[in-house]
């Protein structure tokens, strides 16, 4: 049982606006991607041969119940999780080939995390916690501090910085998590319910930040969320059911 | 934000437990530094016994150490003065001191008793000994030279002046075999009693002058000739020069008859050795507890850091570090109550009881050497940055999926 979807299929149910994706070039490509979990003695499908193409700067979103494979398929595309069958290609490379270590330092080049609890470091301040990424690239202190000042005052938490996560509001520190997300300029951020756990308002805000910030820096985001208004801001919705595209 | 910094904070989330985790690292710390301060301090007292009381090499007769004599002084020394001359020559020698060994029957007309005698250069025995092995309990030393208008000197060990009932100015009479074989008397006065802190040698010992000796044995030959050395550690050096000036002779260095010292030392290597490590595991494990912890709680920062792009080694390094901070803090502050603690306890006075075998106890000091605080501060802090790595070291290589998914 295999599905695919890609984004030209999207603008033909045009189930959102897609002059980005028209202008799209394939950023990421699933191909027969299958997963399961072992859970004791039984063996639990989660992703069953799912393909499917991202264009560069789309704005998409994995939608589906619990249970359907999103989170799986996400972290996937992550690179924080390996398919046990099938073929994934990130900016054209094979992932099946590349290293734990080339795999890692993808990671932390090309793509950008987003967590539905924030995934804050509790003891560093915002600014600290936007630089952790070039901290672990070895960027140079000066460089760390300039990226780190832009993102937070991108996300618009200007004078913000010293505070510490249990200082800030949900709104804010999900906008912390967004500017760690983007200070390394990565070409795919993964998001997963990052509106979940934020109020009607707040997670306007945050989809509107963003939608924005992926326009104006032309990166790609795959969303997994259980959020409507979330998906209607959507490029293109890709809806998963027991571990295939629906 | 530096990696060290970050490894500070995290220390700091957990406080209470931390502190905890410090505190035995101080204690920890400071046990090494005050047990390993005694012991070197207890090694460097036997050594300075031990070379004070036989000098730092000895010369004998090429059978002196390894074969039993016929008749007293068979492997005796010829030319003790000019030996004496020619090694007080060399620049590092404080005294060449000939020493002769004899033994016999001592009397005071009614009561006998068997005595072990040295004749001595008064004089320079005196000077390099002093009161540090001899301590008079009565009377006085014995005089630089033999007495002209007297009888000669001699300086009895506390029991056997006891069991003598004897006192200054006693007189009492030697007998000893010559070396010709026969019995030779010789009338002494009771110069002084001393100890030597050992029953069984206070029993036995007389001092006399090494003239008084060599005219009873009927001999002008010496047992032995102890060098000392202005520098303990110039003795293998020494050793090796007096070979090629006196070849055919029998050299010893203080180690090779420092046979308490020896047995001390190896005793107490096993027994702090022992205390050592059991004090390495108990900080090993409290510093494996507190990462432990420490991971356990961070699991899903460990995967979000991953996430990121952290490489595992990087993870790894940041808990070692944590165990870094910990154990540089515990040795810091253990180091400095050590330092207080050795200080109080050589102002306090404090006498350790008799060892085995002695009569006397001895101050209670802790040495404080760089190389003991370097080594014991580097044990501690490697230990704890070892338990870091222990107890890190599989979290970090956790699928990175299941690290975000730890509640």
């Amino acid at each position: 049982m295999a599905s695919h979807a890609t984004s030209g299929a999207a603008r033909e149910r045009g189930e959102a606006g897609s002059a980005a994706a028209a202008v799209a070039a394939p950023i990421l490509l699933l191909e027969g991607v299958a997963k399961s979990y072992r859970t004791g003695q039984v063996t639990v499908p989660a992703l069953r041969g799912v393909s499917l193409d991202v264009g560069l700067g789309e704005f998409v979103a994995l939608t589906g119940p619990s249970g359907s494979g999103k989170s799986t398929l996400l972290h996937i595309c992550g690179l924080i999780d390996a398919p046990d069958a099938g073929r994934y290609e990130l900016l054209g490379r094979d992932t099946g080939r590349l290293s734990p270590r080339e795999l890692a330092v993808v990671r932390r080049e090309k793509l950008g995390f987003i967590f539905q609890g924030f995934n804050l470091v509790p003891v560093l301040t915002a600014l600290e916690n936007v630089e952790v990424p070039l901290l672990l690239a070895g960027a140079p202190r000066a460089e760390r501090a300039a990226r780190a000042r832009a993102a937070i005052e991108a996300v618009g938490l200007r004078g913000l910085e010293r505070r510490r996560p249990d200082e800030l509001s949900g709104g804010q520190r999900q906008r912390v998590a967004i500017a760690r997300a983007l200070v390394g300029q990565p070409k795919l951020v993964l998001a997963d319910e990052p509106t979940a756990n934020l109020d009607g308002a707040t997670a306007a805000q945050v989809i509107d930040l963003m939608r924005e910030l992926g326009r104006t820096r032309d990166v790609t985001f795959i969303v997994a969320t259980h959020d409507g208004r979330m998906a209607a801001h959507c490029d293109r919705v890709v809806a998963l059911k027991d571990g295939t595209l629906a | 934000m530096k990696w060290l910094w970050f490894a500070v904070k995290n220390v700091r989330r957990n406080r209470r437990r931390s502190a905890t985790t410090v505190l035995i690292a101080v204690v920890g710390t400071a046990s090494l530094l005050v047990g390993g301060g005694f012991v070197e301090y207890i090694y460097a007292l036997l050594r300075r016994i031990a070379a004070t009381d036989s000098g730092h090499v000895i010369l004998a007769h090429r059978d002196h150490f390894a074969m039993a004599e016929d008749v007293p002084m068979q492997h005796g020394l010829d030319d003790a003065p000019s030996a004496k001359a020619r090694l007080e020559a060399d620049p590092r020698v404080s005294a060449a001191l000939p020493r002769l060994q004899f033994s016999g029957l001592i009397s005071n007309g009614d009561k006998s008793a068997v005595f072990i005698g040295t004749g001595i250069d008064a004089a320079g025995e005196f000077r390099v000994r002093g009161s540090f092995l001899w301590k008079v309990t009565a009377g006085s030393a014995l005089a630089a030279r033999l007495p002209e208008d007297d009888l000669p000197e001699i300086m009895l060990g506390n029991d056997l002046a006891r069991q003598l009932r004897a006192a200054p100015g006693s007189t009492l009479t030697l007998l000893a075999t010559t070396t010709e074989g026969n019995l030779n008397a010789q009338d002494v006065r009771v110069k002084g009693i001393y100890t030597v802190g050992v029953p069984d040698l206070d029993r036995r010992a007389v001092l006399v002058h090494i003239a008084t000796a060599q005219k009873l044995l009927l001999t002008d030959r010496v047992s032995t000739i102890s060098v000392y050395l202005r520098r303990i550690e110039d003795s293998d050096a020494m050793r090796a020069a007096m070979g090629g000036l006196f070849p055919g002779r029998a050299l010893q260095t203080w180690r090779d008859q420092a046979f308490y010292y020896r047995a001390v030392r190896a005793l107490y290597n096993r027994i702090f050795g022992l205390l050592g490590a059991i004090i390495v595991v108990l900080v090993l494990f409290a510093v494996s507890n507190t990462i432990g912890m420490a991971v356990v709680e961070r699991t899903r920062e460990i995967g979000t850091f991953r996430a990121l792009g952290a490489f595992p080694a990087q993870i790894m390094r940041n808990f070692v570090m944590e165990g870094l901070v910990v154990g540089v803090s515990g040795a810091a502050i253990g180091t400095v109550a050590a330092g207080l603690i050795s200080f109080a306890l050589g102002r306090s006075g404090v006498m350790m009881p008799p060892p085995p075998g002695y009569s006397v106890g001895y101050p209670l000091l802790i040495s404080r050497s760089l190389e003991l605080y370097l080594g014991a501060a580097l044990v501690i802090v490697g230990a704890s940055a070892l338990a870091a790595w222990a107890v890190s070291h599989r979290a970090a290589a956790r699928p990175i999926v299941e690290a975000l998914a730890h509640v």
